[in-house]
């Protein structure tokens, strides 16, 4: 208890050790006001400080409830000048009995404060009224001349109010009634106020026994403290280290582009090459030279984007669109081909990169010697109404590998560790499907949580009609992972148009991954 | 992909072997089925390769083979039927081909009548690219008096009752009327003369590629089928027409041929000859990364329904069955060989290819603009590339050319951005509840027209800051600018500009070897009013790479 008591006396600021000694001169118990005027501290320093010892239990707060009687503007202005109604009676009493219009010229009244005056000279029976030649005149009574030498009780009042606000309860019995009528008049105020009182409390005093010395504190260290040297002579004020604080927001990499950058870190570590696609591409390069038929269900106008503007893309040599053509009509390196007329007007319209896959070919057309591994994570465009499940833009992830040897076990070997680094242990393979790929593999990674597989990840090797119009004679890996889904795996997030949030507060509060 | 729903019941009755639902879906995964079974139904995902697959017949087919429950090629009866299609002249011009062929024996349920539908509806979407290419007639045989005649009409020259119609129609009615007449009547829409099926009494059997008649239609008594397929493509019409009767022949029911006459030939369909193919062991070998001996490969080829003509030395001479039309190049096979191997058997291997990870140059520069902007406590946005010249344009008070989207999903989405600004600004817009000041940027591509390109536009990496509320101010934005010049060694000149953006005297150009690399300033109140924001705006866009 003791010790408790030395560290509730340690933890006190100086203000409260301040507002504690005063309480004690004055007593042990006081309002607000006396304290202030007493410890040499403001009104709202002592509530503070107040508050704090109450918490500490070394100080009662007991509130008491009065009602203020306060002069209002108008009011005063009369304390000075004198109702209406006296300034009225004091002309008549210079003029004799005269017009109501007459005496009020004279006593230099307003419209609007004569008939003040004519209302209150009758309820107070200061004058008589009477009609001559449809005039109203004015004489004065007896009660009137008394006035004239005496202050009436509303006057007293208002006098007394004008020098300063009283307590009701205080006011003499007798000022009751001119009270209500002063109020009624609206020439005072009424409020109702609160007054603390504190008092010392059984642990104040004994707090106050074992000695309580106010040492300047101070909140903060400066620059003048440390030079001066002052740091020594004062004390800094005990923070409470455990209150919550106003969150720091870092700025912060997009989540999404947290996981493409999580995801090239994986590759460039794998030893693949980064590469970039054309956003607006050709149908040559993202479809013909991809070995898919003209009128292949993916060209239809429902799946990609198709530019009005530009109009035309250029091609690459002819002659290695002639190859490309001759694949897709008759076939290469003992292939059958499509079987169709190969329209050279087709390949040459623009559309927006519908496949990353669009890149690497480019990329084998100029590099067709092995060994190449290259990656590419860029965004590719799709005939999509936008909803939770789809997206018109999204990112690709899609890579290669050339060399000699290489084969489809190969491929199940390069895709297993992408996956791993991925973190993900256990997978499976299945064959799949894509137009220029053979054999095409799936990979499906599997989900404790939800207890379910999900296909996260598609390859294949490209086809021989591919790769020799390209001129590349060596087999060629190639993989794309459904990279918005791994995204959203990663991110933890089910809508798939939260991979493009940009809410701030979203933003803020999501850890970096 | 085309997808199918079986019942499973039906399915493993059709394979001969009860399987476990969950074991058959694994199975079928295996065999490069997506499969997902609800109950007694099996919704399955075909690759666009295998039409032959678009029907349970065609699955259980080759589950045959893959389970070991019927391996090697699937045997076909074909007889001749009496049935001829005289082709009259007038298609050449509009639908040339024509392939037809009878199925006996028939014993239709419901389940078979469902499935009969849902091949040929899948069928006409995905083989027959939407009826265009090919489309599909089934008709009860015993309803049409033979010979067939596949000739053509005028709009307006003939009446009868297509398929759910209680009343006759003319052919430019049933385009009008009939629900598959305005679906698909787009593909007839240049031609002078519609095809038509007839029979010898002048029965009309269908008005390809649209509709049946109602006279013809297929019910549950229906003894014997008579099938056409009339396409633009021959090869299409021959592979549908053959996919749907072997498929039939695997309930059981006889298949008969049907001699078409052209004015100036006459084809027998369908053809169910197998056809012929080399494999290599060695090819196949190196493909997969296997060390397989011919007679492994035959046995595997078997269980993928093919046959061994014979085997010389490495190489096997394979028979695959008439209904694989996707078979282009030697790969195909390797990749059936692979499959029947099994997946699920290969074992990953990892080769070393040695080269040298490297970043794009421009990632690079981005990463380390991303550094500079979020050390300064920016907070990078990613928006989408596809705008609207409402947003890009008008808001902003510039006007400009910017990439346009031929064929639109929406309104909101016509072009390609060519500013980072106004995607930041909707990004301050949707954010207008949150506290201020903000700070927001964005690293990302825009396009740019350029008739020097090779594809008449360049994408542009851009990196772009804006900050919204008091401290907003052209000094304040400035600075981060030059930060980030200053962090990317990009050594420039200021220069003052007047931009319909930006406040009058409050933006400046950033200039780098006489070539403008991007502006700052505070933007103008119109364009903020126009983006409902209510704060002062400041921000900055510039070139990374060209």
């Amino acid at each position: 208890m003791k010790l408790d008591l030395h560290a509730t006396i340690d933890g006190l600021s100086f203000q409260e050790k301040k507002v504690l000694l005063a309480l004690q001169e004055l007593g042990g118990r006081a309002g607000i006001s006396d304290l202030a005027g007493h410890a040499d501290l403001d009104q709202s320093t002592i509530m503070r400080a107040v508050l704090a010892l109450s918490e500490h239990g070394l100080v009662g707060v007991r509130e008491k409830k009065s009602s203020k009687a306060a002069i209002l503007p108008e009011g005063l202005e009369y304390a000075r000048d004198g109702l209406p109604e006296r300034k009225m009676l004091v002309t008549l009493a210079s003029c004799g009995p005269e017009t109501v219009n007459e005496v009020a010229a004279r006593a230099n009244l307003s419209e609007e404060r004569k008939h003040i005056a004519l209302v209150w000279l009758k309820r107070k029976g200061w004058a008589e009224f009477t009609k001559k030649d449809e005039k109203t005149v004015l004489a004065m009574t007896e009660s009137g001349s008394e006035a004239l030498s005496q202050k009436s009780a509303d006057e007293k009042l208002l006098d007394l109010l004008a020098a300063q606000a009283r307590n009701v309860d205080e006011l003499p019995a007798d000022m009751k009634e001119p009270l209500r009528i002063l109020v009624e008049r609206k020439l005072v105020k009424v409020e109702e106020e609160t007054w603390r009182e504190l008092e010392l409390s059984e642990l104040g005093n004994q707090a106050l026994k074992l000695g309580i010395k106010p040492v300047e504190e101070v909140s903060e260290l400066s620059h003048e403290l440390l030079t001066s040297g002052r740091w020594r002579e004062i004390k800094f004020r005990r923070y409470d280290v455990v209150a919550p604080v106003t969150p720091a927001h870092p700025g912060k990499v997009h989540p999404q582009q947290q996981v493409i950058d999580e995801l090239r870190e994986i590759l460039l570590e794998m030893g693949f090459v980064e590469i970039k696609s054309n956003m607006v591409e050709s149908e040559f390069w993202n479809f013909d030279a991809l070995f898919q038929a003209q009128d292949h269900p993916a060209r239809e106008i429902h799946d990609s984007l198709s530019l009005s503007k530009p109009e035309r893309t250029k091609l690459p040599s002819p002659a290695l669109v002639k190859r490309v053509a001759a694949a897709h009509e008759r076939g290469v390196a003992g292939s059958t081909g499509w079987g169709y007329k190969f329209s050279v007007d087709i390949s040459q319209r623009p559309i927006l990169c519908s496949q990353t896959t669009a890149a690497t070919v480019r990329y084998l057309a100029s590099h067709p010697e092995p060994p190449a591994k290259v990656f590419c994570i860029d965004r590719v465009y799709r005939h999509e109404k936008i909803d939770y499940k789809h997206l018109a833009e999204f990112y690709q992830a899609e890579g290669i590998v050339m060399d000699p040897k290489l084969t489809l076990r190969d491929m199940l070997g390069y895709l297993k560790q992408i996956m791993v680094k991925l973190g993900f242990s256990k997978i499976r393979f299945r064959p799949g499907y894509f137009p220029y790929t053979e054999p095409s593999a799936e990979a499906d990674v599997y989900f404790p949580e939800k207890r379910e597989w999900l296909e996260v990840l598609g390859a294949g090797m490209f086809r021989p009609e591919l790769l020799r119009p390209l001129g590349v004679k060596h087999p060629v890996l190639a993989w794309g992972i459904g990279f918005s889904r791994l995204a959203m795996i990663r991110l933890g997030i089910e809508d798939i148009r939260n991979l493009f949030n940009n809410d701030l507060e979203w933003l803020r509060t999501r850890r970096m991954i | 992909m085309p997808s199918i729903t079986v019942s499973y019941r039906d399915l493993y009755k059709l394979v001969g072997k009860r399987i476990e639902s969950k074991q058959l879906c694994e199975r079928l995964g295996m065999l490069g089925i997506e499969a997902e079974a609800a109950g007694d139904e099996l919704k399955l995902e075909i690759t666009h390769n295998r039409p032959d697959l678009l029907s349970p017949e065609g699955v259980a087919r080759a589950l045959k083979g893959f389970l070991g429950v019927e391996t090697g090629l699937p045997l076909y009866k074909l007889s001749a039927s009496e049935v001829t299609v005289e082709v009259d002249q007038s298609v050449d011009a509009i639908r040339p081909f024509i392939a037809a062929g009878v199925v006996t024996n028939v014993k239709l349920t419901d389940e078979i009548v469902a499935s009969l539908m849902q091949v040929q509806e899948k069928l006409h979407a995905s083989l027959c690219r939407n009826r265009r290419r090919g489309s599909i007639g089934v008709y009860d045989l015993d309803t049409i008096q033979p010979p067939v005649h596949y000739t053509t009409t005028l709009p307006d020259g003939i009446r009868f009752v297509p398929l759910e119609f209680a009343r006759e129609l003319t052919p430019a009615h049933i385009l009008r009327e009939h629900p598959k007449g305005i679906e698909y009547g787009s593909i007839m829409q240049e031609w002078p003369r519609y095809p038509l099926l007839i029979d010898a009494q002048g029965v009309v059997l269908s008005m390809p590629p649209i509709i049946n008649s109602e006279s013809t239609r297929v019910t549950s008594t229906t003894k014997r089928l008579f099938i056409d397929v009339t396409g633009e493509d021959e090869r299409v019409a021959n592979q549908s027409l053959t996919i749907l009767m072997t498929g039939l022949a695997e309930r059981g029911f006889g298949l008969q041929s049907v001699v078409v006459k052209y004015p100036s030939r006459r084809v027998r369909t369908p053809n169910l000859r197998p056809s012929r193919h080399r494999l290599s062991t060695r090819a196949t070998n190196e493909f997969i990364g296997l060390n397989l001996k011919p007679k492994g490969i035959a046995n595997i080829a078997k269980s993928m329904r093919y046959d061994v003509a014979g085997i010389k030395g490495e190489i096997l001479t394979l028979l695959a069955p008439p209904y694989r039309g996707d078979l282009m190049h030697e790969v195909d096979l390797i990749e059936d060989i692979a499959i029947g191997y099994g997946y699920d058997r290969l074992e990953p291997t990892l080769p070393k290819v040695v080269t040298t990870g490297e970043r794009a140059p421009v990632e690079r520069l981005s990463e380390r603009a991303r550094r500079v902007l979020t050390g300064l406590g920016f907070m990078e946005a990613m928006t989408y590339t596809l705008t609207n010249p409402h947003t890009n344009f008008e808001l902003m008070r510039v006007g400009g050319e910017a990439a346009e989207i031929a064929n639109p999903v929406s309104e909101e989405y016509t072009i390609i951005r060519n500013s980072l600004l106004p995607c930041l600004l909707s990004v301050l817009q949707a954010n207008r509840r949150n506290p201020l000041p903000q700070r927001v940027f964005e690293v990302g591509d825009v396009v740019v027209l350029d008739d020097q390109a090779e594809t008449s536009a360049r994408g542009v990496r851009r990196a772009a800051a804006m900050v919204i509320g008091e401290e907003a101010g052209f000094t304040y934005i400035k600075a981060v600018a030059e930060a980030l010049l200053r962090e990317l060694g990009i050594v420039y000149e200021v220069r003052p500009v007047e931009h319909s953006s930006f406040l009058e005297g409050r933006a400046a150009e950033f200039v780098s070897d006489g070539r403008s690399l991007g502006i700052v300033g505070e933007m103008h109140p119109e364009v903020i009013l126009g983006f409902e924001l209510e704060h002062p705006v400041a921000a900055f866009e510039l070139e990374l790479k060209r």
